[in-house]
């Protein structure tokens, strides 16, 4: 099945991209395998015959969000001194992962209680631009107004956190 | 075969968490939870596409945006406590400890 194999290519590429991000020690690397996970992401929406999630993926968030933190980075100029030093970060991740086991394997029981389906292409333009927007202007119209409510504070607040001339150091 | 895609989605999560307990770089715990965001996405569509509804595509279009005013926000933030402090450590950013 080219479905399959597509899936498991696509998932082996976002957990390598996730733990590279985990383990990566300079910001920018973890970034950029961050970008795999993201892209590879968006071909397993594709897989799921959501077409315009999958175009959002690839604009909004590999796109527009990925190289806003990549430019953030490179702004900050930061050199490998700069760095915290995390000379228990093996311990830490080896913790951290002994004390998530538990919440994955509950999820993974979860899961499994669910009923399953087999992969097969959507037909009637599922997750369409027509149909999506539809959706989201009959049902979900008050939570997109919260949602541009959002959008207008976090612009106001990134205008009043950037926009004191100054008064820094 | 839907089953996979939602381990796949609590792997990810989990490899967020993961980050944001481990790691002291702000960049780096800032990208983990940009991933358990994105794991959170990969549920909702996976669910969408069992019950062949479209309303968990259009809750993704609005993790995303609320993704989207978190990155513009905690960047802002990120680049004060820069200026303040010049280091990139979480430990050094406790200005709110009582």
């Amino acid at each position: 099945m080219l479905a399959d194999g597509l899936f498991y290519i696509f998932a082996v590429l976002a957990v390598l991209g996730a733990g590279g991000l985990v383990v990566f020690r300079h910001p920018m690397n973890g970034a950029m395998s961050f970008v795999v996970t993201l892209i590879s992401l968006a071909g397993l929406y594709a897989l799921l015959s959501a077409k315009l999630i999958f175009a959002l993926q690839l604009i909004v968030y590999a796109g527009a969000i990925m190289s806003l933190i990549v430019f953030i980075i490179m702004f900050l100029n930061i050199q490998t001194e700069d760095l915290p030093k995390e000379e228990t970060k093996v311990v830490y991740i080896l913790g951290s992962l002994v004390a998530v086991l538990p919440i994955g394997m509950l999820l993974f029981k979860i899961v499994r209680s669910l009923p399953d389906k087999t992969l097969a292409i959507m037909g009637g333009n599922f997750g369409g631009v027509k149909e999506v927007g539809l959706l989201l202007f009959k049902d979900w119209l008050v939570p997109f107004e919260i949602v541009s409510i959002l959008l207008l504070v976090s612009l106001i607040g990134a205008v009043v956190l950037a926009g004191k001339r100054g008064t820094i150091k | 075969m839907i089953h996979n895609f939602l381990f796949l989605s609590v792997i990810l999560f989990c490899l967020g968490i993961v980050g944001v307990i481990a790691r002291r770089n702000v960049f780096t715990v800032f990208m983990s939870i940009e991933l358990m965001l994105n794991a959170a996405n990969l549920a909702f569509v996976a669910f969408s596409r069992i019950h062949e509804s479209m309303d968990g595509h259009v809750l993704a279009m609005m993790v995303m945006a609320v993704a989207a005013a978190e990155a513009a926000l905690a960047l802002a933030v990120v680049i004060l406590l820069h200026k303040h402090k010049g280091k990139l450590d979480t430990n050094v950013f406790s200005l709110l400890k009582g």
